[in-house]
Parts: C-alpha cells; sequence; structure tokens
C-alpha cells in the first residue's frame, strides 16, 4: 500500500493507495502514528479500491482518537465497494462523507478552526 | 463450479485469496450469462472469502509451519458456494453488530458476511472450523 499526504486548506490529507484490508493496515497505523497531521485531517479514500473489516475499524479507530483529542476525521471519496462497506456496517452515520475531496477539506478547515 | 485453492495461512496470501474469490464469482455469473447484479455478486464473494481468510490466519496455530486455509467454490443451479476451512481451534461465531457508538475496531466482519450472503453456516470438522456460504445470482441485492 502507497500513503501519501498534503495539506488543502490547512488541512492534512491522507491518500492511501490500494488494498485496505487485514494485511495492509497496519502499514496504515505505522504512517498515521509517525506523521505530523493537523488535528483534523481527510482521508482521502479515492484510491482505495477494497476495504475490510479490519480496514474500517483501522478508520473507526482513528477517527476515535482524534476526536478523543479534539480533532475529526472526515472521509472523502469513496467508491461503491467502500462505501457499501460502511453502509452494511451504519459506520457511515459516525462520519462526515463527502464526494469531492475539495468540499472535505473545507468542511475539515472550519471544524478545526471551531476547536 | 467445482475449483479448489489451498494457501499457507499467512497475511500475505490474503489478497490472493480475495482476487481468487472476485474472480470465481465473475466466472459463474459469466457462464450463467449474468449480466445484472454482477459487481455486487462478486464483492459479496470477495468479502466473505477477505473475512474468512483473514480470521483463520489471525487465530492459526504459530506453531504449525504447515498451516494451511483451504478455499473451495463450488455451484448449484444459480447458487455459488465457498467454504473455507482450517485447522485452528473452534471459535463463536459472533454474528451481531458491534454498539457503533462505542467505536469498535473489531465485530464487524462475520457481521458483514451475513448481511452479503444468502446462507451461512458454520461447523467443526476434521478437527479444523469450516465456514460455507452460499449466495444465489438471481438475488441481485441483499
Amino acid at each position: 500500500m502507497i500513503i501519501s499526504e498534503k495539506i488543502i486548506s490547512n488541512i492534512s490529507v491522507l491518500t492511501p493507495e490500494g488494498s485496505l484490508d487485514a494485511a495492509t493496515v497496519p502499514q496504515l497505523k505505522n504512517f498515521t502514528a509517525k506523521s505530523e497531521v493537523t488535528p483534523t485531517l481527510v482521508l482521502n479514500l479515492s484510491g482505495v479500491d477494497f476495504l475490510d473489516s479490519s480496514g474500517l475499524g483501522a478508520i473507526v479507530g482513528m477517527a476515535r482518537n482524534k476526536r478523543e483529542s479534539g480533532g475529526d476525521v472526515v472521509l472523502a471519496c469513496m467508491n461503491d465497494k467502500v462505501r457499501k462497506v460502511f453502509e452494511i456496517t451504519q459506520v457511515a452515520r459516525l462520519f462526515h462523507i463527502f464526494d469531492d475531496l475539495e468540499a472535505a477539506a473545507g468542511y475539515a478547515e472550519k471544524q478545526q478552526k471551531s476547536l | 463450479m467445482n475449483t479448489t485453492i489451498i494457501l499457507p495461512a499467512e497475511m500475505r496470501y490474503l489478497r490472493l485469496a480475495t482476487i481468487t474469490a472476485w474472480t470465481a464469482a465473475e466466472i459463474f455469473t459469466d457462464t450463467l450469462e449474468i449480466k445484472e447484479g454482477v459487481h455486487d455478486f462478486c464483492h459479496a464473494f470477495e468479502l466473505s472469502v477477505c473475512e474468512t481468510f483473514s480470521n483463520s490466519v489471525r487465530y492459526a496455530d504459530p506453531a504449525n509451519e504447515e498451516k494451511n486455509v483451504t478455499i473451495c467454490f463450488s455451484s448449484c443451479n444459480d447458487s455459488l458456494t465457498v467454504s473455507v476451512s482450517d485447522t485452528n481451534p473452534p471459535f463463536d461465531p459472533v454474528t451481531s453488530l458491534p454498539d457503533i457508538n462505542s467505536y469498535p475496531e473489531k465485530g464487524f466482519g462475520l457481521f458483514m458476511i451475513h448481511q452479503l450472503m444468502d446462507e451461512v453456516t458454520y461447523t467443526r470438522e476434521k478437527g479444523g472450523n469450516l465456514i460455507t456460504m452460499t449466495k444465489s445470482a438471481g438475488k441481485h441485492e441483499k
């Protein structure tokens, strides 16, 4: 799995690419543990072509950690397969989900300014 | 269709297991000349095999260097069945959804399989676990 990071609207945008599953989740966890991201971040899922329950759990855990410290995780650009996993588990209702990356970053910036 | 693949119980083989599941489902729908709902049908097998294979790897005996996971596909009329077997100790097949508001990181796998498949059975066989999952290609969305 390749994970890249950039800043949009003063917000860290993490972009994992490939399959986010039990085999690759440790890479995402290592990356987020080592990188200095903004309190609220956008997880750009446009490059994730497959998500399993381990990947879903990792995203839920990331959101819990961020929210416990006053930040948040905003989700963007998930494909139909990934969205289905969020919907059948009802995890979708925990998140603000955007189809557009700029809109997600804009929302996250407003959230961060209100901290 | 009657196809079996035996993989080492190692997480690095997970993608091979899931690609095989998607491809088996795609071949099955091609054979039946099914056009509608193929993507959802293939995804159901891809995800269900992913969840069961990764569970088998997670709970495999690390002392057993010969540990494998067997994935078997078989068809009957418009239904495709995949069975995933291992040599692991028994487990409690909890199928309820965890409390979402507690931000759980685990416990979604079997629940998802039951949501995606028409029929799921768990049995102990030959000293291991056998999960059998069946879905009809005639039911486009569950």
